[in-house]
């Protein structure tokens, strides 16, 4: 499958689907229209919904990690039943992470944009950058390893690198030294190639996409004596983002 | 000390002091897109969603049940009241931080409802609007089955289910619990 | 002290874990005295408490039968709250903790051993619940053992049972 069109099945899906996030301008046009058409839902005398409360009310919230744990427990038995081995249940679960993917990023726009323009959303570029779209790779993967990994798990991630190898310009990698979502895993041996955190790939490979970045993403275990779970998320962006890529060095473009 | 009031203490002490945390929006957002995945795997059938989240709490339950005892260190709850404030007070808030409203008790004391002012499950969430959703899906029935599978490992079996939810257009989101019985210990196998 | 062994029984009355460990022989204990040696249990090794060569099996059946008819019995005298704790012989201690959700804790220890009821609620608390109950990868229930013995688990055990206990 081709990942343009992926991208648009599941845009459709959270169109249809009962888990839409207010929508933000920057959003697609059809998503707007969407909005408008709800006028058929029913809605509480108290005027309960997601259009009356601020975005913002849950920003800072915070709930049990075993409620989490829990719900990702049962999201992988979930998955299992249905795969035919390891890599299926890997895609599987970054098919589940990437619809989360596309709606954590209007939440990050959503918030970049309203504080002020000083938050950045590269750490390194000091030039004061607009809180808008990434366009080139680098400001892209500066708003996941900080802002995106900050808004999921309350810490930046550990690393970030780019292929050191000429063959592969097109993979970089974003380390995290102890994923969240692994804390209570513990991978039987004759599965040991298995990494859950497939499912935080899927999230990045959402918020990829949405940026108009086409890439696939992936998770590995790199263990070292002192980081046991230590996770690699390997992002390689498709050609088409390379050659884009290209131009907009060229033009000068950050 | 009414068994609410001792409840609602225990509940905050434990939230503030044994809890560990994470970004409620990871939660929501998490069960936000398991919601969705089963209504796209059971092509917009919600019935067989609400079932299935319904087996996907009791799953949960199960498990839930025992970090609450871990976690809380309460013993046996003298009756089926008591257990209402347990459940809402003390096992709500260290999961959920909410504290749902326990009344509408029967006379027999065996069924009361839980009444949500807030559901951080169905936070950023809107029904789609087909038409039969708002009429058919329980959004957060996983809660449901959550008590059910929970209870039932402490020899309580229960029956709940959604009688209102404000995603639906009702005024409060309710939720009906009923005692169906309590579950004898299972004796060790026979010798052979 | 020594701990010989340990047992997890589900509510179903089923043995969902045990372990063993084996006892140096006198001989060769030297300067480290009585430290247990961790060697996890594998059905049909002899049994080393008493003479006996019943399997780990069979010891599981007779420790849960004990243990069950003595908590029945101690509620039948002291109530629905009551519940024994611990029994010794000539030969060794037996602890027990019980969960509300009917998971029984059984530990095997020497005559020296101090009680071992809180070693075992840690156990639950900390090892149990944190390893096996969360784990996505062990299904919520253990028919036959299936996911309590994980790694996380019996590494997190082993530990508990050789640094914290001895």
């Amino acid at each position: 499958m081709t990942q343009p069109a992926r991208h648009a099945a599941m845009l459709s899906i959270s169109n249809g689907g009962p888990n839409a996030v207010a929508v933000d301008k920057q959003q697609s046009q059809h998503i707007h229209t969407q909005s408008q058409s709800s006028q058929g839902l029913r809605v509480p005398s108290n005027r309960k919904t997601i259009y009356d409360r601020h975005l913002n009310r849950s920003r800072s919230a915070e709930l049990s990690r075993a409620s989490f744990a829990f719900l990702f427990a049962e999201m992988v038995t979930y998955a299992q039943r249905r795969v035919t081995g390891i890599q299926d249940l890997e895609r599987r679960l970054n098919e589940q992470g990437y619809p989360l993917g596309l709606r954590l990023l209007d939440l990050l726009y959503y918030r970049t944009m309203a504080s002020s323009t000083s938050s950045s959303l590269s750490s390194s570029s000091t030039s004061a950058a607009p809180p808008n779209r990434p366009l080139r790779i680098l400001p892209l993967l500066h708003l996941i390893h900080g802002p995106l990994w900050r808004l999921l798990f309350n810490r930046p991630a550990d690393a970030l690198e780019h292929s050191v190898s000429p063959e592969t310009p097109n993979e970089y990698m974003i380390t995290d030294n102890d994923p969240l979502v692994n804390t209570y895993i513990s991978v039987p041996k004759e599965m040991s190639m298995l990494n859950c955190a497939a499912f935080v790939a899927g999230i990045i490979e959402g918020v990829c996409d949405g940026c108009g970045f086409e890439a696939k993403v992936t998770a590995h275990n790199q263990p070292t004596e002192m980081w046991p779970g230590r996770t690699i998320f390997l992002l390689r962006f498709g050609e088409s983002v390379m050659e884009r890529e290209k131009v907009l060095e060229r033009a000068g473009v950050k | 000390m009414s068994s609410a009031t001792k409840a609602s203490r225990i509940g905050e002490e434990l939230w503030k002091t044994r809890v560990d945390k994470v970004n409620a929006e990871l939660v929501t957002l998490t069960y936000g897109t398991i919601v969705a995945q089963l209504c796209q795997d059971y092509d917009g059938n919600y019935q067989e969603v609400n079932k299935q989240l319904e087996k996907m709490g009791y799953n949960i339950g199960m498990r839930l049940i025992e970090d609450f005892l871990a976690k809380s260190n309460v013993g046996r709850c003298a009756n089926f009241r008591e257990t209402a404030d347990m459940i809402s007070k003390v096992g709500f808030r260290i999961f959920l931080n909410i504290a749902p409203t326990v009344t509408n008790w029967t006379s027999d004391n065996n069924q009361f409802s839980l009444i949500f002012d807030e559901n951080p499950l169905a936070d950023f969430v809107e029904l789609p609007d087909d038409g039969r959703a708002q009429d058919e899906l329980w959004f957060s029935n996983i809660l449901c089955g959550v008590l059910r599978g929970a209870l039932e490992m402490v020899q309580m079996q229960i029956e709940a289910h959604f009688v209102s939810d404000v995603l639906r257009g009702d005024d409060t989101t309710e939720m009906r619990v009923s005692l169906v019985r309590y579950i004898e210990d299972e004796m060790p196998p026979d010798e052979e | 002290m020594v701990v010989y062994s340990f047992y997890i029984f589900d509510r179903h009355a089923e043995c969902i874990y045990k372990r063993r460990w084996l006892p140096r022989p006198a001989s060769m204990v030297g300067s480290k005295s009585s430290r247990p040696t961790s060697e996890a249990s594998a059905p049909g090794l002899p049994a080393t408490l008493g003479q006996s060569a019943r399997t780990t099996d069979d010891d599981a059946k007779l420790i849960f039968g004990t243990v069950f008819s003595l908590r029945n019995m101690a509620r039948k005298l002291g109530g629905e709250d009551d519940n024994f704790v611990t029994y010794r012989t000539s030969q060794y201690k037996l602890h027990y903790y019980e969960t509300p959700t009917n998971i029984k804790f059984v530990m095997l220890t020497d005559l020296k051993s101090p009680s071992m009821r809180v070693a075992l609620q840690q156990i639950y608390i900390n090892l149990y619940v944190e390893y096996v109950v969360k784990n996505p990868l062990s299904p919520a229930e253990h028919p036959g053992g299936i996911g309590v013995n994980n790694e996380l688990f019996e590494e997190s055990l082993e530990q508990f049972v050789t640094r914290v206990l001895s």
